[in-house]
C-alpha cells in the first residue's frame, strides 16, 4: 500500500535521527518514532509487514532476557536475519523507532524475524498493528504499582492485546496464576512453561501455583541445578501439539530460577519456529546475559581487580530470588543500589514486600546500601537481619559506593550488587559501560 | 514485670499491597527489643473474629478485585468483635483500603460507595468532577498536638520525637471525615485523606486510618512506638517503653521530609 508515502517519511526519520545525533540530544531513539507515530500511524504496520515473522515478548520481569536468548537461538540458524528492539525502547515509539532505523532509504526491512519486547501496558494499543504470530508473557508480578495503578488492571492490558490477534501462539509462564489464565476463554493455541514442583515453590508467585495445562501443552524444567558461578542446568521435557520434546541438559549463563522460564521460553517458540532442541541449546549456551542481568563488570587499579556481578532488581519477585540464589555464596560481599526514579518505582514500600529475611541464611562478609534511597534499604536490613555484620553504611552517592566496595575488596573478589534499572545504568556507566555498548 | 502483646494481622492474603506487611513486621521486632513478649495471629476469609483476643488489629490495603472479596467476610464474620473490641480502647491500624473499609462509606472498583463498617465517621468517594487524578506520591504531614502530646508520655526516658509522619500515598478514593472524628496529621505535602483537604488520616478512640501505606511504620518509629504503648496501657496501665537506638530509622524519616518537603 503506502510504500511510496513511505519513502519521505523514513527520509525525514533518519535525517531527524542524524541531526538528534549530531547535535548530542540523544541517540534519537525516541522522537522520531513520538512524531511519527503520531502524525503518520499506519508507518509501524506498513513497516512490520514486511517481516515474515513477528515474535512479541511482554511480562514484568524477564523481556530482555528472553528476547536476548531467543536472538541467541535464532543466530544458530544461518538464514535467519532478526530484528530486535533494544531494552528499555520497548514503548510504541522506540519500536517504531528502531523499525525507522533498520529500514533503507525506500523504508524496506531485510529481516526474516522480529522479536520485540513490549511494556505491557503498550501491547493493547499495537497488538492489532503488529500482528505478532507469537506472543510471550514472562510473568505478571507487582511492579510499578505507581505507575499503573494495580496488577489487575496491566493482566486485563495484556488480555486484551492477545485478544486482539486470534491466530497469535501464546506461550506463558504456567505457574503463574496471572499469565496462564491469560487465554482462557481466547481461542489462542497455549503453551505453558513451567518448573518442576520442588522448584516452583521457591517462587513468590501471588496466589496458587496453576500447573492445570503444563503436562497436554507445554515445557517442564526438571533436574535443575545452580552451579557455582550461577550458571544454571536444567533438563527439559513436554508435549507441543502431540509431538514429544525431550532435552536431557540446557544451560543459561544468566543466574536463577527466573531465568530457567526464560531458557524454556526460547527453546518453546523456537520450536514454533521449527528449529529444533539441540540447536536452541545451543543457542541458549552461547547467549550473553543481557546488561545488569547477570553481567560481570570489572574494575582494575594497579595490580588489583573486583568482580562486579550485576542482578538487577525490580520488585520483590525478583528481588526474593536474588537472595535466594545468595544464600550460598561463601563470604558473601554485597551492595544493595535503590533508587526511587520513574522507571525504578517512585515508591519503595516494595522493598518491605521483598523476602529480605532471606539474607539471615547467607554467608555475609559486608553489605552496604546506596542510591537515592540507601537509608530505606539500610532500615529494612534492620529489621530483616537477626545477626547484622556490623553497622550497614548508607551512602547515596553510588561512584562513593564503588569506590569503598573497591578500596575493601581484596583482588579477585566478586562483588554482588542488586540495583534497581537506574541505579544498574548509573553503575553500569561509572564503570564505563553504557547502554549503546551492548 | 514480663509484658506480652497479641497482634492481628486481617485478611494477610487479600489486603496486603505496598509493603502493608512491614508494620506488622517493625510491631514484631520493635516487641521484641523492648522485651515484650509479642505474637501475631492472623485472621483471614472464612474466619470469625472474637472479641477480646487481640490487643492491636492491623489491616491493609488491596486491589480492588480483593477489597470486593473481602467486603462481605468483614461484615458477617468480623465486624462485631473488631466493633466491641475497639469501643473498648483496643488499637486498630487501617491503612488505605482498610482504612476507608472502616469509615461508613468506602469505595468498590467499580466506583460505587459501599456501607462499611462506621466505626470511624469518615466518608469515601470516588474522584468526582471536582477532583479528577489518582492521589500518588510521596506524603509528608504533621501529627495532631493531641496525639503528638501523648506519644511522648509513651518512653521510661523523655526522648525527642519527630512531629512529623511520612510514607508514600496511592488512592483514587476521597475521603471526608465527619463529626467526632480527629485528622491523625495535617498534610505538608501530598494529598492525604483527600486531594482538597489539608488532612491525612482520622482517630477514633484508639482507632487509626492513614493513606501512607507501606512504609508507615518503618519510617516513623515513634508511630509504631505510640500504637504499642497504646495497646500496652489497655493491660498494663503503668507501662512505659524503653528508648530503641532509631538512627537508621530517623535518618530514613528525615530524608523523605529534606528532599519532598518542600
Amino acid at each position: 500500500m503506502n510504500q511510496l508515502l513511505l519513502i519521505p517519511i523514513v527520509a525525514f526519520a533518519k535525517l531527524l535521527t542524524l541531526a538528534l545525533r549530531l547535535s548530542g540530544r540523544g541517540s534519537g531513539t525516541a522522537l522520531p518514532g513520538y512524531l511519527i507515530g503520531r502524525y503518520f500511524p499506519f508507518v509501524l504496520e506498513a513497516l512490520v509487514s514486511q517481516i515474515p515473522v513477528v515474535v512479541v515478548i511482554t511480562g514484568t520481569n524477564g523481556k530482555t532476557t528472553s528476547q536476548t536468548m531467543l536472538s541467541a537461538v535464532l543466530d544458530q540458524v544461518p538464514e535467519a536475519k532478526v530484528l530486535r528492539n533494544k531494552a528499555g525502547a520497548n514503548l510504541s515509539q522506540g519500536i517504531l523507532s528502531e523499525l525507522l532505523k533498520q529500514s533503507n532509504a525506500l523504508g524496506q526491512l531485510d529481516f526474516t524475524h522480529a522479536v520485540l519486547e513490549i511494556e505491557e501496558a503498550t501491547l493493547p494499543r499495537i497488538a492489532a498493528l503488529l500482528k505478532p504470530d507469537i506472543i510471550a508473557v514472562t510473568n505478571l508480578y507487582r511492579d510499578q504499582l505507581d505507575a499503573y495503578g494495580e496488577i489487575d488492571r496491566t493482566e486485563k492490558l495484556i488480555r486484551d492485546g492477545i485478544a486482539q490477534c486470534p491466530t497469535a501462539a501464546v506461550v506463558v509462564n504456567g505457574d503463574d496464576p496471572r499469565t496462564s489464565r491469560l487465554t482462557q476463554g481466547l481461542g489462542n493455541a497455549t503453551y505453558y512453561m513451567s518448573l518442576a514442583p520442588e522448584y516452583a515453590r521457591f517462587l513468590p508467585y501471588e496466589g496458587k501455583l496453576n500447573r492445570r495445562n503444563v503436562d497436554s501443552q507445554g515445557l517442564e524444567a526438571t533436574n535443575i541445578c545452580i552451579n557455582e558461578d550461577l550458571t544454571t542446568d536444567f533438563s527439559v521435557q513436554g508435549l507441543m501439539n502431540g509431538e514429544a520434546i525431550n532435552l536431557p541438559r540446557a544451560t543459561t549463563v544468566s543466574p536463577g530460577f527466573f531465568h530457567v522460564y526464560n531458557g524454556l521460553t526460547a527453546i518453546a517458540i523456537a520450536h514454533l519456529l521449527g528449529i529444533d532442541g539441540p540447536t536452541a541449546a545451543a543457542g541458549l549456551q552461547a547467549f550473553k546475559p543481557a546488561f545488569g542481568r547477570g553481567e560481570i563488570l570489572t574494575r582494575q587499579q594497579d595490580s588489583k581487580q573486583v568482580n562486579y556481578r550485576l542482578l538487577l532488581i525490580k520488585n520483590p519477585a525478583s528481588f526474593s530470588l536474588s537472595l535466594e540464589l545468595l544464600r550460598n555464596i561463601p563470604a558473601l560481599k554485597l551492595i544493595l543500589a535503590i533508587n526511587d526514579n520513574t522507571a525504578d518505582s517512585k515508591d519503595v514500600s516494595w522493598l518491605w514486600d521483598s523476602e529480605v529475611e532471606r539474607l539471615n541464611q547467607a554467608d555475609i562478609d559486608w553489605v552496604l546500601c546506596t542510591g537515592l534511597r540507601a537509608k530505606d534499604m539500610v532500615v529494612r536490613l534492620k529489621y530483616a537481619l537477626n545477626t547484622p555484620p556490623g553497622p550497614i553504611p548508607a551512602i547515596e552517592s553510588i561512584r562513593q559506593a564503588i569506590d569503598l566496595s573497591f578500596e575493601q575488596s581484596n583482588s579477585g573478589d566478586t562483588v554482588f550488587v542488586l540495583p534497581t534499572y537506574t541505579a544498574m545504568l548509573e553503575f553500569r556507566k561509572l564503570m564505563g559501560k553504557t547502554l549503546d555498548v551492548v | 514485670m514480663a509484658y506480652a502483646l497479641t497482634l492481628t494481622h486481617l485478611y494477610p492474603d487479600h489486603l496486603n499491597l505496598y509493603g502493608d506487611t512491614g508494620n506488622l513486621i517493625v510491631l514484631r521486632r520493635r516487641c521484641q527489643w523492648m522485651g515484650i513478649d509479642c505474637t501475631v495471629k492472623t485472621l483471614t476469609m472464612g474466619e470469625v473474629a472474637q472479641s477480646g483476643q487481640t490487643d492491636l488489629y492491623f489491616m491493609g490495603g488491596g486491589q480492588d478485585t480483593d477489597q470486593v472479596a473481602v467486603v462481605e467476610d468483614f461484615h458477617q464474620l468480623k465486624s462485631d468483635a473488631i466493633r466491641a473490641d475497639t469501643e473498648a480502647g483496643v488499637v486498630f491500624l487501617g491503612v488505605c483500603g482498610g482504612y476507608q473499609l472502616m469509615g461508613n462509606t468506602f469505595l468498590m472498583g467499580n466506583g460505587e460507595a459501599t456501607p462499611g463498617l462506621g466505626i470511624i465517621n469518615v466518608n469515601t468517594r470516588a474522584p468526582g468532577t471536582d477532583v479528577k487524578q489518582r492521589c500518588i506520591g510521596n506524603l509528608i504531614a504533621e501529627i495532631n498536638s493531641t496525639a503528638y502530646a501523648e506519644m511522648q508520655t509513651m518512653y521510661t526516658t523523655p526522648h525527642a520525637i519527630p512531629r512529623t509522619l511520612v510514607g508514600f500515598e496511592n488512592h483514587s478514593g476521597q475521603t471526608y471525615l465527619g463529626e467526632g472524628v480527629q485528622p491523625l496529621a495535617k498534610t505538608i505535602a501530598g494529598f492525604g485523606n483527600n486531594a482538597t483537604a489539608e488532612y491525612e488520616g482520622a482517630r477514633y478512640k484508639n482507632v487509626f486510618g492513614s493513606y501512607m501505606h507501606g512504609s508507615l511504620l518503618p519510617k516513623n518509629p515513634h508511630f509504631a512506638d505510640y500504637l504499642i504503648g497504646l495497646a500496652l496501657r489497655r493491660r498494663y496501665p503503668e507501662a512505659t517503653l524503653p528508648v530503641l537506638g532509631d538512627t537508621e530509622e530517623l535518618a530514613a524519616h528525615a530524608y523523605v521530609v529534606q528532599r519532598y518537603g518542600a
